[in-house]
């Protein structure tokens, strides 16, 4: 390297990081220190002051032999994950099959399908607790259909309280992952369809020979992030029934919150952010190498 | 558009299907607007009733006043916290997303996985620590307690996404102005950066969102009652008063309004931002 040539590139260096300090100095203190502290924690027994004690792997051992809120919570947290995702990819996609027919108005019902992921889960969640209630919008509806022996305490009955909050979120977020198949569906080259129709292939067939196959990618991508998304789920959980009736609805999220603020247990809660971490590494591996990041990252 | 996509006289069939899952969705907010515009007893009593008479006392913020704290406090709360950290959020994303695009450095290759690796963890793992971290540094309960998290939160996300807007702009240009004798911040301020404004408002908008809607965080550090956002304020208004939901619905309208006013005017940003981060690099 000549010496011009060498000054250029540490000039470039220095620029580079210059650009870079301010969002460097913000992920190290508040993401990469804290993640490595939560690392360590687990095998810590410690109430938040004073010495942490090094324990091993007690804190696993006792969560997972003698905590059985532990397991209803890893058990609702999978449910939640996987009846969500299915549940908003599914109508997510039907609705964008439809959007995308460019019927008239499909920018309308684009926008209304849309419009739920842009309020708070606190709000969605607390409109449902009222849809919900022993007096509310469904018991009333189902007394005037004269249905009322279907009338149930939706949120306080063990039986029916973790579906309400699943079939809450596909409300939700439907509207979410159909953004992603439109996007993916405008990417379709037209011909395609054309050619098919003059075929004589019938509009289902098209969905199933064409756009399901194309959209593929779209599929597994969006299918991760859902995933992402629902593993950690918290507000609404807590905000529709803080996790009961009777620990029916505890999810990790929930379960990680009362152990470490109001059982004031860091290094025993830290056990359960330390799995949620695990599988959050494993997801998102899993969506960096289908989403084309590291496709990304060679290009540059 | 063409017909073949567009599927000739089946708009018919389709439309009963949309409208329903459209009414589906819709319905409940329409519900919250119309019963905060009524008295709670009339809300127990005909519950799907229009309101009679505009009731507007619900949004009288005394009704929830708990020494001098209403729902006001809660919305100024928010507007603050949501504003600093946008702004602060905005600047450095841009700044990084930048040199990821356009400048080079030892170790930009890590750093670029690192980002991507950082958007699928989960923020709730890292709340004990942060927690601790905060209460050390005596923010608790101080709005620089919750912006700065935020800001770091948020971070991966925007500059993975403003890079993908940096990266269109023709290095041509850049190496014309340099000849012409503008530095590196001058090309970055004057020439690249206002033609980036699409990204920029796409990434204030989502984070606005982000931000104003974020719950736990704001849960665990807005310890004192005066500091509290509106999510988090909503929570405690349910819990002492057994839910006069007269008030309950009219500051849950309120709190929303921001949010649905937002996405009135920028939906379109909201939604290829969204698809454009995570889809493709």
């Amino acid at each position: 390297m000549t010496r011009s040539a060498r000054r250029r590139y540490l000039q470039e260096s220095a620029t580079f990081y210059a650009f870079m300090l301010p969002a460097i100095l913000f992920i190290l203190l508040f993401i990469v220190y804290p993640m490595i502290h939560s690392l360590i924690l687990p095998f810590f027994q410690w109430k938040g002051y004073g010495e942490a004690k090094f324990i091993g792997l007690r804190n696993f051992k006792t969560m997972f032999t003698e905590d059985e809120y532990f397991w209803t919570a890893l058990k609702n947290s999978v449910l939640f994950s996987l009846s969500g995702t299915v549940g908003t990819v599914l109508i997510g996609f039907v609705l964008a099959v439809f959007v995308d027919l460019k019927i008239r108005f499909w920018r309308m019902y684009r926008f209304f399908f849309f419009l739920t992921v842009s309020v708070s889960v606190v709000i969605t969640g607390l409109l449902w607790v009222k849809i919900l209630d022993p007096f509310g919008l469904l018991n009333t509806v189902l007394g005037y259909l004269n249905l009322a022996h279907l009338q149930k305490v939706w949120l306080g009955d063990t039986s029916t309280a973790m579906p309400a909050i699943i079939l809450t979120a596909i409300w939700q977020y439907s509207g979410f992952t159909m953004i992603f198949f439109l996007a993916g569906m405008q990417s379709i080259d037209e011909e395609i369809y054309e050619s098919a129709m003059i075929d004589g292939a019938s509009k289902t067939r098209r969905v199933f020979s064409i756009t399901i196959p194309l959209l593929k990618h779209v599929f597994s991508v969006v299918t991760m992030l859902q995933l992402i998304f629902s593993f950690k789920v918290f507000d609404q959980v807590w905000v529709m029934t803080k996790g009961g009736p009777a620990g029916a609805t505890e999810v990790l999220g929930t379960h990680l919150y009362t152990d470490a603020f109001r059982l004031i247990r860091f290094g025993y809660a830290s056990v359960i952010a330390f799995i949620m971490f695990v599988v959050a590494i494993i997801f998102s591996s899993v969506y960096i190498k289908i989403s084309g990041y590291t496709r990304t990252i060679q290009r540059i | 558009m063409t017909k073949a996509k567009r599927g000739g006289a089946s708009g018919w069939l389709i439309h009963p299907l949309l409208i329903v899952w459209a009414l589906l969705q819709l319905y409940p907010i329409f519900w919250l607007i119309i019963s905060s515009l009524k008295p709670s007893a009339e809300i127990q009593a005909h519950i799907f009733a229009l309101p009679r008479s505009l009731y507007l006392d619900n949004y009288n913020f005394g009704v929830f006043n708990q020494r001098g704290i209403t729902i006001a406090t809660y919305l100024v709360n928010s507007a603050i916290v949501t504003v600093a950290s946008i702004v602060i959020l905005t600047v450095v994303s841009l700044l990084a997303g930048y040199a990821i695009a356009k400048l080079n450095g030892p170790g930009k290759n890590l750093i670029i996985i690192l980002l991507v690796g950082m958007l699928g963890i989960p923020v709730h793992s890292l709340i004990i620590p942060l927690y601790y971290f905060i209460a050390k540094a005596h923010l608790l309960s101080n709005f620089w307690g919750l912006i700065l998290p935020y800001v770091a939160f948020y971070l991966p996300f925007s500059i993975l996404l403003l890079q993908t807007y940096f990266r269109d702009f023709p290095n041509e240009i850049i190496e014309a102005a340099k000849i012409d004798g503008c530095n590196k911040f001058r090309v970055f301020s004057s020439i690249v950066m206002p033609v980036s404004m699409g990204g920029i408002s796409t990434v204030l908008i989502i984070n606005f969102l982000n931000v104003w809607n974020e719950f736990l965080f704001s849960l665990v550090i807005m310890k004192s009652n005066a500091a509290k956002t509106l999510p988090v304020g909503l929570m405690s208004f349910r819990g002492q008063y057994n839910v006069d939901w007269g008030p309950m619905l009219a500051a849950m309208f309120l709190a929303s309004l921001p949010p649905i006013v937002f996405y009135l005017v920028f939906h379109q940003n909201i939604i290829k931002g969204m698809t454009a981060g995570s889809l493709k690099g």
